[in-house]
């Protein structure tokens, strides 16, 4: 699942330790979201919108929209 | 939000597992020279002194069970992973050991049990496992 974590996390000038700290979880785990490599589950996806004041489908895409769109 | 964060979970684990080691220790010395010092020590003796050597080590296990169901996801998955293949690597070779000795194609050394790598066999290969899994997640 893609997701926009990166440019919030960025545009706000939180590193991933920042950012793992106002959630509560490892730098690593913010590292294996932002890169793709794991999707949190639901209550961390909606701790995230939240944190950055977002929709949920703002932050993460499962590319269905896109898919139908083509 | 969880009720404990990622870092106060892994203070709680390495608060509480150094007194749990070095309680082990302490048992690894004083056991055998407790033993020794009693000319002939009574089983029960000898079965506590046992017992409370390996204790430890169960303490490291439930220390290890309260660390997974605190810490975050990603962290509880990644060392699930390792944990698991860490187990099934130990629990391979143990077996395959077993039937080794129980064929006599390796000698049995009755001043060594070979049950006492078991559990070190195992943390070697959890450690081993996440180190692996690691650099395939980079």
């Amino acid at each position: 699942m893609r997701n926009h974590l990166k440019t919030l996390r960025s545009a706000r000038n939180w590193s991933q330790g920042d950012l793992a700290d106002e959630l509560g979880v490892s730098r690593q785990s913010i590292n294996a979201i932002e890169t793709g490599k794991y999707d949190p589950s639901l209550p961390l996806a909606f701790r995230i919108a939240r944190l950055f004041e977002q929709h949920i489908e703002d932050v993460f895409d499962d590319g269905i929209n896109e898919a139908k769109e083509t | 939000m969880p009720s404990i964060t990622f870092k106060d979970a892994q203070r709680r684990y390495q608060k509480a597992f150094a007194p749990v080691m070095v309680f082990y220790v302490i048992f690894c010395f004083a056991g055998p020279v407790l033993l020794q010092s009693m000319l002939e020590p009574p089983l029960w003796v000898v079965s506590l002194v046992a017992i409370m050597t390996a204790l430890p080590i169960a303490g490291v296990f439930l220390l290890v069970i309260r660390l997974l169901r605190e810490t975050d996801e990603y962290t509880r998955k990644v060392q699930t992973d390792a944990i698991l293949v860490g187990g099934a690597i130990t629990l391979s070779v143990t077996v395959m050991w077993a039937f080794l000795e129980l064929f006599e194609a390796v000698p049995r050394h009755d001043n060594f049990p070979s049950m006492i790598l078991v559990a070190p066999l195992f943390f070697a290969m959890w450690g081993l496992a996440y180190v692996f899994q690691a650099r395939h997640r980079r």
